[in-house]
């Protein structure tokens, strides 16, 4: 991989290599300076291209009496803010999305952890294990859209089949509100379990052994040892999957829409989410791409400041436990 | 070279010190523990589980429409028109070899460059210091937060604009960074490359992009192996915007398989066949990648 | 340094390139027509967008063959749904749309306040081509025509004759039309007879869904949510209310409680749950392989309370094309009746144009899953059948889209009674004024 070769070291300096030296001095200076600016561009470039006119072009028309295909009306100002935060489905469709959200996200990233932590022990075919984990996130959504909709089918579902051989009368998954949810989080864990803990094992394996070995010297149990040296260890990298966990989670669209065959969240709008909502508006019958662009920018609102309570907590809960264990490698 | 080596050569010796120690790790020597009776069931268990669906979509690409219609749960035992069905797909007027070579194209570009770039601005926010970094870093990660269906006409707007409608650069550019990827190699690199490491390849010559390319980059190797796979399956299934802006004349492979759905009583034995034939790659690249990637891992952050 | 930024250069470069070499070479189709000026005879690449199955195949070949100077690239999208999504977009970015767009009827009345985004495609030359309340369906109030009917979705009933013998009653198919009124049926008579079956107790129900049987009555009334000029009378107007009341009492003991095309609905096929359904053409192939292996269905010629009409499209111009001409004489082409009756043939598209529904190749169909039914002409009658052309303002199907899911909330989720799921509607229909 590394194909350059390490520079030859100048050892003497005549006053032509003092200059060459100052100037590469210079550069050097700038090098630092100057480059991350280089390496992250990129990024920037092609957002500003593809990300950001989306981005000023949606607020642009929250502001707008704009209708998707009419188009442009007249400057209403904030009136779709107004209008969209008095409807009741609006309101509807936070419950739904942060219930679905909790019910999936904290089973999901809890389990992600102590799969990755089985699969961080020193396994017999490892390959086969961590591979195995992860199939789920290759089967394509329109296959999960169907064998899920067949194991939550009401009447001929196998859920229901199975919970009456325990003697469990049968469950309205798309009748109740909470079974409904609870169902839809099973789609999502589903797919995205095994994603997350290849994401956490990744990291746990980068975490240095002698952590490991002074704590076997201290004679800490495992349970220990996992919680004051892995998860301290992994902090990055959890607050990086809980913060993609709680935007993808509060803009969950795929697996609501596939739980029935109409897509519109239920009859009583049992597990419509906010995303649905915003869509619905858009392109349904009202056809109201202002009010569409409005609940968006409220949603991202939203998910700004639940990413960033997140952040927070992540970071205290994580960094708590690990001065605790810095107190516990002193002892 | 061995990788130690090189790393002692351009990075200096603590470097090295630290590689070796972390391998060791790796290795298995002096390992924390090994996996009890109770692992293994429990992962075998979460196996089948993940196991079943895949095998159930063989099992209705291999029967036949009235017998999934009389069975609402397949029997285990795989029907014989497997063959048949796959034949069907290949068979019908759905551009399946175009579909399939769209579909590599796009995603063999958009994770190669995603990757790139991800690594590239990684690195940059993680491990250097520079004026607005944690100001940009927020930046990216709220532009995640922007929901992704009401960007479609604004986006759609742009590329007929460019002229791309129809074409695959209209899939692939907005595909070629993410924020996720910086996001995901940033946090990767404040945790895995230690300072030492850079301030030794500084120490010893080595410019930024250099220090980049010796250093950081090999360290990064299996979350940028993650990346690449994650980037490639996200592409491979992605149906909406390929829908939107390529159409069935120039498709991607879900855009033309899903033309299989079109009729009013779904033919699963059909539909699923093409699911098959579309997951077949993917599986592949599971085995191929699968070992690099593991071993990847396994090597922790240093393998030359 | 110099090194390394040269090689970071030529990397973008490469990689630049490697997206455009790849990307360039499929784009030659979309390209090839772009220059090409709108006057005939000169080449002309047309796009043709449609979905589901409009059996148009052959035709496309056939227009090509008939028009040397004309090469037509078909765009398909799957289901009706994606179509919609599809044009909405290139609607409300103002390109992209193919030269001819199919829409189906269920989305047109929302695309007929936009009549001025697509052709008037008036044309004395096919007058009279359709039945009247197909042409009806796509005609804006100031009478300017959008699109070229294709197919139509004229309904009958369809029941288990083995489950009609086993509750006593008659199975043949003629003897079912009778029972169910004949020519003057009506849905009282429809659901009385519903009574006498359920009191028979076979374990089966009735119809199959609450949501689908309110949906061929409302058809049946004039202005049922809306005045002609828009205003909403859906909360007012009597008859609304009557229909819901009648279809969620008669559901109580009739209904298979089944939401249609859910997967329980799916299911029920193969285990006897509902002895009817209403049923328009494309019905019969969703029943056949839905209820593969099952034996006794059949079809009657009859549907209560006069004719009725579940679906079917339409071919249009958009304005935004660039050659509206020729796009135009294309789709007149392809709703001609001699065209039509080919893609009935092909993929059993039923026919929306007068002088096919007495096209002997249309009248001769049977279908062997259905006893041999003759499926054309009972179908033919039962387009012949229809009379009213309900209206569809740009609130209808708000409107009707929160009465079937009240209809849903008492017949499938049960989590409501009719009184509180109907309170519940009329604060849907409040939300929209």
């Amino acid at each position: 991989m590394a194909v350059i070769a390490p520079e030859q070291e100048q050892q003497e300096l005549s006053p032509k290599d003092q200059r060459r030296f100052d100037r590469r001095q210079r550069l050097s200076r700038w090098d630092v300076k100057y480059s991350p600016y280089l390496y992250i561009s990129p990024f920037f470039i092609l957002f500003a291209l593809v990300g950001l006119f989306p981005l000023v072009y949606t607020s642009w028309v929250s502001l707008h009496d704009w209708n998707l295909i009419g188009g442009k009306g007249d400057f209403v100002g904030f009136e779709n803010y107004a209008t969209v935060v008095q409807q009741p489905l609006f309101w509807r469709g936070l419950r739904n999305t942060f219930s679905i959200f909790l019910l999936s996200s904290v089973p999901q990233v809890i389990i992600a952890l102590f799969l990755a932590a089985m699969l961080d022990a020193n396994l017999r075919a490892k390959t086969f294990w961590r591979m195995g984990v992860l199939l789920p996130y290759v089967v394509m959504p329109v296959a999960v859209g169907m064998i899920f909709n067949k194991v939550f089918a009401d009447q001929s579902g196998m859920a229901n089949a199975l919970l009456e051989k325990v003697g469990i009368g049968p469950i309205g998954w798309h009748s109740d509100v909470l079974a409904s949810h609870i169902a839809i989080a099973t789609m999502v864990d589903f797919r995205w379990t095994g994603y997350n803990t290849l994401i956490l094992l990744a990291a746990m394996q980068a975490i240095p052994q002698d952590l490991y070995e002074a704590a076997v010297v201290d004679g800490a149990a495992r349970w220990r040892q996992f919680r004051s040296i892995t998860i301290p260890s992994l902090r990055p990298t959890l607050i990086f999957v809980i913060i993609t966990s709680t935007i993808g989670g509060l803009q969950i669209f795929d697996e609501p829409r596939m739980f029935d065959q109409t897509g519109q969240g239920g009859s009583d709008r049992q597990w419509m989410t906010v995303t649905m909502y915003l869509y619905e508006l858009g392109w349904g019958a009202q056809k109201s791409f202002g009010r569409a662009s409005a609940v968006a920018w409220i949603l991202f609102l939203i998910i700004l400041v639940i990413g960033a309570i997140n952040f927070w907590l992540t970071r205290r809960i994580s960094g708590t436990e690990s001065s605790e264990s810095k107190k516990g490698a002193k002892r | 070279m061995s990788s130690v080596g090189m790393i002692e050569q351009t990075a200096g010796k603590g470097a090295a010190r630290y590689a070796a120690r972390r391998r060791g790790n790796a290795l298995g020597v002096g390992s924390n523990r090994r996996g009890g009776w109770v692992t293994y069931t429990l992962l075998t268990i979460v196996l089948l589980i993940s196991f079943y669906p895949i095998y159930y979509t063989f099992l209705l690409a291999s029967s036949d429409a009235p017998t999934i219609a009389q069975n609402p749960i397949p029997s285990l035992i795989p029907g014989g028109n497997f063959l048949d069905n796959i034949s069907r797909v290949l068979n019908s007027d759905i551009k399946f070899w175009q579909a399939l070579w769209n579909s590599i194209v796009v995603a063999v570009v958009t994770s190669v460059s995603v990757v790139l770039f991800a690594t590239l601005a990684g690195f940059s926010f993680a491990k250097l210091r520079f004026r607005g970094r944690r100001a940009l870093l927020v930046f990216v990660i709220a532009t995640m937060a922007v929901p992704t269906q009401l960007g479609v006409v604004p986006l759609f707007i742009l590329m007929s604009e460019l002229g791309w409608t129809g074409k695959l650069i209209a899939v692939i550019v907005p595909g070629m960074v993410t924020a996720f990827g910086v996001f995901w190699m940033t946090q990767y690199f404040e945790e895995s490359l230690p300072y030492e490491l850079i301030e030794a390849a500084r120490v010893d010559g080595c410019n930024m992009i250099r220090t980049f390319w010796n250093v950081a980059l090999p360290a990064a190797k299996p979350a940028a192996a993650m990346l690449a796979l994650f980037t490639f399956v996200a592409s491979w299934t992605n149906f909406f915007w390929p829908f939107i802006v390529l159409g069935s004349s120039n498709p991607t492979l879900p855009v033309s398989l899903q033309l299989l759905q079109a009729s009013y009583f779904k033919d699963y034995s059909l539909i699923m066949a093409g699911v098959v034939l579309a997951t077949i790659p993917l599986i592949l690249l599971f085995i191929v990648a699968g070992k690099q990637l593991v071993s990847g891992i396994m090597a922790g952050a240093v393998k030359g | 340094m110099r090194t390394s930024k040269k090689s970071w250069v030529v990397l973008t470069t490469a990689l630049a390139g490697v997206a455009l070499v790849a990307s360039g070479c499929s784009s030659s189709a979309e390209e090839a027509g772009s220059d090409a000026t709108a006057t005939s005879g000169e080449p002309v690449t047309l796009t043709l967008a449609t979905f589901n199955e409009f059996g148009y195949e052959g035709l496309i070949e056939e227009y090509m063959q008939l028009n040397p100077n004309v090469t037509i690239e078909h765009k398909k999208a799957a289901t009706s749904n994606e179509a919609r999504d599809n044009l909405n977009t290139r609607l409300a970015a103002g390109s992209g749309a193919s030269d001819v767009e199919a829409i189906e009827v269920d989305w047109l009345p929302e695309l007929l306040q936009y009549s001025d985004r697509f052709m008037d495609l008036t044309d004395p030359s096919v007058e009279g081509r359709w039945l009247d309340w197909k042409v009806a369906q796509a005609t804006t109030a100031d009478g300017k025509l959008i699109g070229y009917g294709t197919d139509i979705g004229p309904e009958g009933i369809c029941y288990r004759a083995d489950l009609f013998e086993k509750a006593g009653l008659p199975s043949d198919r003629a003897e079912v039309a009778e029972l169910l009124g004949g020519a003057s049926a009506t849905w009282d008579k429809y659901f009385e007879v519903g009574d006498q079956f359920m009191a028979a107790d076979t374990g089966a129900a009735w119809f199959d869904s609450a949501g689908a049987v309110y949906q061929g009555m409302i058809n049946q009334v004039q202005n049922a949510y809306e005045q002609a000029d828009g205003t909403i009378i859906a909360l007012e107007n009597p008859e609304v209310k009557a229909i819901y009341d009648q279809v969620l009492a008669a559901a109580a003991t009739q209904s298979a409680n089944l939401g249609q095309w859910s997967e329980d609905w799916t299911a029920a096929f193969q285990k006897d749950g509902f002895a009817t359904m209403q049923c328009p053409g494309w019905m019969l192939g969703v029943i056949e392989g839905n209820a593969a292996g099952v034996e006794g269905w059949d079809i009657a010629d009859v549907f209560p309370g006069g004719g009725g009409n579940w679906g079917g499209s339409f071919l249009t111009v958009p304005e935004m094309g660039e050659h509206k001409a020729e796009a135009k004489a294309l789709a007149a082409w392809l709703t001609a009746p001699e065209q039509q009756i080919k893609a009935f043939q092909a993929k059993g598209t039923f026919p929306s144009q007068q002088a096919a529904l007495t096209d002997e190749a249309l009248l001769s169909q049977t279908n062997a899953f259905f006893n041999d039914a003759p499926t054309g002409e009972i179908l033919a009658n039962r387009a012949n059948a229809v009379t009213v052309a309900p209206f569809k303002g740009p609130n209808y199907f708000a409107i009707n889209d929160a009465m079937q899911q009240a209809l849903n909330r008492v017949d499938v989720a049960k989590t409501d009674d009719p009184a509180s799921s109907w309170a519940k509607f009329e604060n849907d229909v409040q939300q929209l004024g």
